[in-house]
């Protein structure tokens, strides 16, 4: 109370001066916003994040083996130390072919614990069949995707339904962004991704296991507590996972062994059951082919058969024929006979009366003749006596000549005798036999008319027998004709039966070769799958492990490493800011208390002490920068991270809520900062001021001395100075203090606007330089590792034939780790590349980035990038080392650097490689562009159309076997382009920021500028000048110190951006160092501009000095 | 006879806030081309409104104010400034020499702008201070640094010399010399020369005092006979 009156005082002077106090206050908070605000974005940001995935109880780690997660593996992590939870998951890639494209879908089953979902629109699918989407796709509820696998396998084998209704659309934290990965199938890109109903997988083991670990959530993602955390639970998982890979190849083997074992019982089942089949087979064809033989010898005999039949038959029928003839001529004969009987029986009646007489007369002369012999035989007996006794007495020798003349004549008379005997005898038998004759020829003629009759009547009766059997015969040919006709038809029926049963028995023959074949083949393969999958058992690996922490979400590190570039440029930019504003106040404060030396001569002569007097600018500065601060802090810390944290969700659209707690360590620092560097500003001055006596500080001060300046000796340039110029210049050299605060404030905020800017080029611009400059190939197409050499043609004949595609070329590219003699390691891509310098250059276009000079691979050593080389702090003609735990480490010589933006890169060629590695490197991978419609760069702004070519080539390349992936640049480009969009809107915020304090600056600097020379400026208007002529005056010099400044500003702002560019990139990526002109241009409108207005404001400012300031004296 | 230079009832009101206070009430006087004139009165008698409005840098709220025939009363801002460039030669009390420009420069400062101006280092060497042309006002003393503002004034040739307290700042000797080469000035090259000051001691050396009290002209003398600067004592 005791000094009322400095209260008074102290109050006063802030009522008087509103616009000194409120440009302090103004500034400060600018300022202390600015610096508090931008750095407090990057914690804010993880805060965000963090809470993001805590809201939805995001994993921490991910773990899966390339056997799949057993529940007892799951079981297993659960009682790992630190883990909290174990869950074990599904999921799985699959196509869906929609009308005009073709996407892969990453298929996630439904959990319960971890990686909640966001349900957004509809509800969250209960039961198989039912899904729901990714916001992010286009998919409306009630759709319906239909699923392939786009593999060889079904889509059986993994899900229970290939059709799923959408149901519900909505968002995960593990798809922070738009990214969604990659697949193996497909444009190998994923789409998006679907949330089924965990039932619907019907996998044996769960494909990976999520882990949360104990007091993770309480620490915030991506900070070193965060991570060091999860990388401790991390290790003790890595641990545990080479028992349960034990255990689980065990298993694995066992199965695969019964399996085995299986598969060999089948296939021998198999093979006796084919070969059992076979033989039936075989039986069967043999049988057919002896029955066929039959039948066919059958069918010949039964021909023959017929054909002698039909001739018998036909010998038969002549024979008939000739018996009916034979029939007939005997009924013709029978009836002539007949007609010959009846003559004859006539004739023979007529004859047989007179026969019979004759015949009687006969038989009376035969009776008298018969006499007459008898007579004639008893002389001729009487002879033969005589002569017997003649004979006798002769033979006895008692006969004489007479006797013997007797004798003779006895004997002819007995000869005579006898012969007539004889002739009469002949004639009786003649007689009689004429007789008898007759008589026999009468019984002959009744006998033989009766036998004719009889005869007549037989054969009457045998014609008409005969007639009968003809009949019959003829019936019996007509019959067997017709029988033969039957059998012919017969045999036809059973040639063409044969005919059949041939072809039958072809193609039974033809089936049975290809059952056979096939059978063998069958049996070949599964004995070669029994053969392969022995060979996968002996070469089983232990099951492998991967265990994950967030990083391996897609594009979940992108977020903490937006987060930390924002910190990099937190830490630098507003710092440069806050400098400029902190300069300003001071200096504010340093004119303020100068301006006062009379009152505070005053209080001192009064006998104030030096405290009390410097207590109130003390006081003044203390509540402006306090008051600055504070409101800075408040807003700041507010609205920037807000903005900015905004700016960012145009990336990460499903931030649920932007948390921007108040970092009270950055607030308390800005603000600390800036009341240290103000009181200190103002307490110096002070004192510099109280030290003089009362009197000296009650005199004006001693006017400065106008000094001549360098430019004065150079007398060729003074002398053609205009005269105004030359006081223009003298002026900003007599007050260095405000020519350097000046400059430097515009400077400054010329900087700050120009790394702005620049941020932008060089973000911009690494897509452009890196696939317009640098890397010229489309696509590159990664091989399996096993790809044979015909697959590789056949892709080369693809590519070939592909009119889009321009060229393409074989090269090896692998990851490996590059290690420098302190042992800093750098992951890197190493591409092998072919000897053909030409075509090589055509891909890839190895340069220095300052000078521009044009590389090209040699046998003597490498092509490393940029970047690479900074990080393992290597120059040309250093060696590196190839990383190899093995077989130790492989140096490299680095013959070139090269420029490159995005991604680390190792050049060699092959024959280098063979002396590096002794071997001969493996071409693991193509790459290919498009024809020139997509490598230029008017088409390629166009857009569309070269993609979709490009595209088009890539899915029918991943449609070969032996193509693992195709990676387009395209994509990489875009992922760049989103990657960047964001830092886009930070740099503007930037750029607007640095132009608001632009303006502050420049208006508060041209205030104390004019308020400094109120006087000299009245001077100027007593003595007649124009106001346009006396802001001409002061103009000049503005102008002059703002591209002064603007100038200092380009050298600052290129050397500030170089300086965050190197900060705030990662360490992927290469970030543009070139500021483009236009940036320049635009900046240094902008500050123009800025100036222009400030100046257009002082102009009225200068109007409205008052003559009669001349004439009071100087204070 | 009208002067060549002649007020007509000029009063200047100031209103501050709901009081008027009357800087001039109704001044009336003449001048006669080539005279040396003297204003005299005590502070806050009106001198420097007087001053004001005939430099051109006020205007008056009442009145004519004549300057060879013009009525600058009515003159516009920019008409004002004309004729502050052209009619008017001004010597400051605290000389208002530019800092940064030597006493060449701050000559040529004010020829730059003038119609027909004289040679700047011709001008110095009359005021005596011929080998002191690139010095800087700090390296002057103050009865050079008003040589230099004289100097500044003459160059442009003006229609009228106006002087406000040009000694106010001096010692006295040198203040006498200031006032002997306005004297002089007068003289020799016939230049109207209208002085103000409190002190009335120099009015003897004027051919007409103008005496200034409460916003009125309380006497106006012809003096037939103005002493030369030396005589004077004070």
């Amino acid at each position: 109370m005791k000094k009322k009156a400095m209260w008074k005082d102290f109050y006063m002077e802030i009522r008087k001066s509103p616009g000194r106090f409120l440009s302090i206050l103004f500034i400060v908070a600018l300022g202390v916003a600015f610096f508090s605000g931008i750095r407090a974005s990057e914690p804010d940001m993880r805060i965000t994040g963090d809470a993001y995935f805590d809201s939805e109880n995001l994993m921490d780690i991910k773990a899966l083996s390339t056997y799949g997660v057993t529940e007892d593996d799951v079981a297993a992590f659960s009682q790992i130390e630190g883990v909290e939870a174990a869950e074990g998951s599904y999921s799985a890639d699959f196509l869906h072919n929609t009308e005009d494209d073709q996407r892969v879908l990453h298929v996630m089953g439904e959990q319960k614990e971890m990686n909640r979902i966001t349900v957004s629109e509809g509800r969250m699918p209960e039961t198989v069949g039912e899904c729901l989407v990714d916001d992010a796709s286009d998919y409306q509820i009630g759709d319906e995707i239909i699923l392939t696998s786009g593999t060889e396998d079904p889509v059986s084998d993994t899900l229970a339904t290939d059709t799923l209704t959408v149901v519900g659309r909505g968002n995960t934290s593990a798809y922070v962004s738009f990214g969604r990965g990659s697949a193996a199938i497909g444009t190998g890109s994923i789409y998006a991704f679907v949330v089924v109903p965990e039932d619907t997988f019907v996998l044996d083991t769960f494909t990976e296991v999520y882990l949360k670990v104990e007091g993770a959530q309480a620490l915030t993602s991506f900070t070193d507590a965060y991570d060091d955390k999860i990388a401790e639970v991390q290790t003790l998982v890595e641990d545990s996972t080479e028992e349960r890979g034990v255990i689980r190849k065990n298993e694995i083997v066992q199965e695969a062994e019964d399996e085995i074992a299986d598969a060999e019982q089948e296939l021998q089942d198999g093979r006796e059951k084919a070969e059992k089949k076979l033989k039936k087979a075989k039986d069967k064809i043999k049988d057919g082919k002896q029955q066929l033989k039959d039948a066919k010898k059958e069918i010949a005999d039964g021909k023959e058969q017929i054909a002698q039949a039909k001739e018998t038959l036909n010998a038969q029928q002549k024979k008939l024929d000739k018996s009916k003839k034979e029939y007939k001529d005997g009924k013709k004969a029978l009836k002539k006979g007949w007609k010959k009987y009846k003559k004859g029986k006539k004739k023979f009646e007529k004859k047989k009366p007179e026969a019979e007489k004759q015949l009687q007369s006969g038989k009376e002369q035969l009776d008298e003749l018969a006499d007459q012999i008898s007579e004639d035989e008893q002389t001729y007996q009487s002879l033969q006596l005589q002569i017997d006794t003649l004979e006798k007495a002769i033979k006895s020798g008692q006969g004489t000549a007479e006797m013997e003349k007797q004798l003779t004549q006895l004997k002819t008379a007995a000869s005579g005798m006898n012969q007539k005997i004889t002739a009469e005898k002949s004639a009786y038998s003649t007689a009689e036999k004429q007789l008898s004759a007759a008589e026999k020829e009468l019984s002959d003629g009744e006998n033989e008319l009766a036998s004719t009759e009889k005869t007549l009547t037989a054969q009457e009766k045998k014609l008409a027998s005969a007639k009968e059997q003809l009949d019959s015969g003829q019936k019996q040919i007509d019959d067997a004709w017709d029988e033969l006709e039957k059998q012919e038809q017969e045999l036809i029926d059973g040639e063409e039966e044969i005919k059949k049963n041939e072809e039958k028995l072809a193609d039974a023959r033809k089936e049975y070769k290809e059952g056979k074949k096939d059978a063998k083949q069958e049996i070949a393969d599964g004995e070669k799958e029994i053969e392969d999958a022995r060979q996968e058992l002996a070469d089983l690996e232990d099951p492998k492990w991967y265990v994950y922490d967030r990083t391996t979400l897609i594009e979940h590190s992108s977020f903490g490493e937006n987060a930390e570039r924002l910190g990099a440029i937190g830490r630098v930019f507003p710092v440069l800011f806050f400098l400029v504003a902190a300069l300003i106040s001071l200096t504010s404060m340093t004119r303020m208390v100068e301006e006062q030396r009379i009152s505070i001569g005053t209080m001192k002569a009064l006998g104030y002490g030096k405290l009390s007097i410097a207590s109130k600018y003390l006081g003044y500065a203390l509540l402006a920068t306090l008051g600055g601060s504070v409101i800075g802090v408040l807003i700041g810390e507010k609205i920037l991270p807000y903005i900015i944290i905004y700016a960012y969700s145009i990336l990460y659209p499903n931030l649920p809520q932007i948390l921007v707690p108040y970092d009270w360590g950055y607030g308390l620092m800005a603000s600390g900062i800036a009341i240290f560097c103000t009181m200190f500003a103002t307490f110096f001055s002070c004192w510099r001021e109280l030290g003089s006596q009362p009197s000296v500080l009650m005199r004006p001060p001693a006017p400065k001395n106008g000094r001549r300046v360098l430019l004065e000796r150079i007398r060729i340039v003074w002398n053609h100075m205009n005269f105004t110029w030359k006081s223009t210049i003298r002026n900003l050299m007599r007050y260095k203090k405000r020519f350097f605060m000046t400059i430097f404030g515009i400077g400054g905020c010329m900087a700050l606007m120009l790394v702005g800017f620049g941020l932008k080029d060089s973000c911009y611009e690494i897509a452009e330089l890196q696939y317009k400059e640098i890397q010229f190939y489309d696509a590159s197409v990664y091989l399996d590792e096993d790809v044979t050499e015909e697959e590789r043609n056949r892709l080369h004949e693809i590519l070939s034939e592909e009119n889009n595609v321009e060229r393409y070329m074989d090269v090896n590219m692998q990851s490996l780790t590059l290690v420098n003699e302190e042992g800093t390691e750098r992951e890197v891509y190493e591409c092998v590349f072919p000897s053909d310098k030409e075509e090589v250059a055509r891909f890839v276009d190895f340069h220095d980035r300052k000078t521009g000079e044009k590389y090209t691979l040699s046998d003597n050593g490498v092509i490393i990038n940029e970047k690479t080389a900074k990080l393992l702090d290597a120059k040309v003609g250093d060696t590196i080392y190839i990383k190899d735990e093995d077989e130790g480490n492989k140096p490299v010589r680095i013959e070139h650097i090269c420029e490159n933006y995005l991604g680390h890169y190792m050049y060699m060629t092959p024959e280098y490689y063979q002396s590096v590695y002794g071997e001969e490197p493996d071409n693991n991978t193509i790459l290919f562009i498009m024809g020139e419609t997509s490598t230029d760069s008017s088409a390629a702004s166009q857009g569309a159309l070269p993609e979709d070519q490009l595209e088009a080539v890539g899915k029918n390349l991943l449609k070969e076997d032996g193509v693992l992936n195709v990676s387009y640049m395209s994509d990489m480009e875009q992922q760049l382009d989103d990657m960047l969009r964001s830092l886009n809107l930070v740099i503007v915020v930037l750029i607007i920021s640095a132009g608001m304090l632009a303006f502050v600056v420049l208006y508060n600097l041209n205030t104390v500028n004019i308020a400094e020379r109120k006087r000299e400026l009245a001077t100027l208007k007593v003595l007649g000048f124009y106001d346009k002529e006396v802001a001409e005056y002061v103009y000049r010099e503005n102008i002059l110190l703002t591209f002064i400044g603007a100038a200092l500003g380009c050298i600052l702002g290129k050397v500030l951006h170089l300086f965050i560019i190197e900060t705030v990139e990662v360490d992927t990526v290469m970030f543009g160092r070139i500021i483009h002109g236009t940036s320049y241009l635009y900046s240094l409108v902008f500050t123009v501009l800025f100036s222009l207005i400030i100046n257009g404001i002082m102009y009225f400012k200068l109007r409205r000095i008052d003559m009669v300031e001349s004439l009071k004296s100087v204070e | 006879m009208s002067g060549y230079v002649e007020l007509k009832n000029v009063k200047k009101i100031y209103h501050m806030g709901e009081v008027d206070i009357e800087a001039a009430a109704g001044i009336d006087f003449e001048i006669q081309k080539g005279e040396f004139a003297v204003i005299v009165g005590p502070s806050g008698a009106g001198k420097t409104t007087v001053l004001n409005i005939l430099g051109g840098m006020d205007t008056a709220t009442e009145g004519q104010v004549l300057v060879d025939g013009q009525d600058i009363a009515g003159y516009s801002q920019k008409k004002l400034t004309a004729y502050r460039r052209d009619d008017i030669g001004f010597v400051f009390q605290f000389y208002n020499l530019i800092p940064n420009l030597t006493a060449l420069e701050n000559v040529e400062l004010a020829l730059q702008i003038c119609k027909d101006p004289m040679d700047a280092g011709e001008v110095l060497r009359e005021v005596g201070l011929g080998d002191r042309m690139d010095n800087f006002p700090a390296q002057l003393s103050g009865g050079e640094q008003q040589r230099v503002s004289i100097a500044r004034a003459l160059a442009k040739n003006p229609k009228l010399l106006l002087c406000d307290e040009p000694t106010g700042a001096l010692d006295y000797n040198t203040g006498k010399s200031i006032l002997k080469l306005l004297q002089d000035t007068c003289r020799e090259k016939g230049m109207t020369v209208l002085l103000i000051t409190h002190n009335s001691a120099i009015a003897p050396m004027a051919d007409r005092v103008i005496k200034i009290k409460n916003g009125r002209v309380s006497d106006m003398s012809v003096n037939a006979h103005p002493v030369s600067v030396e005589t004077i004592e004070w």
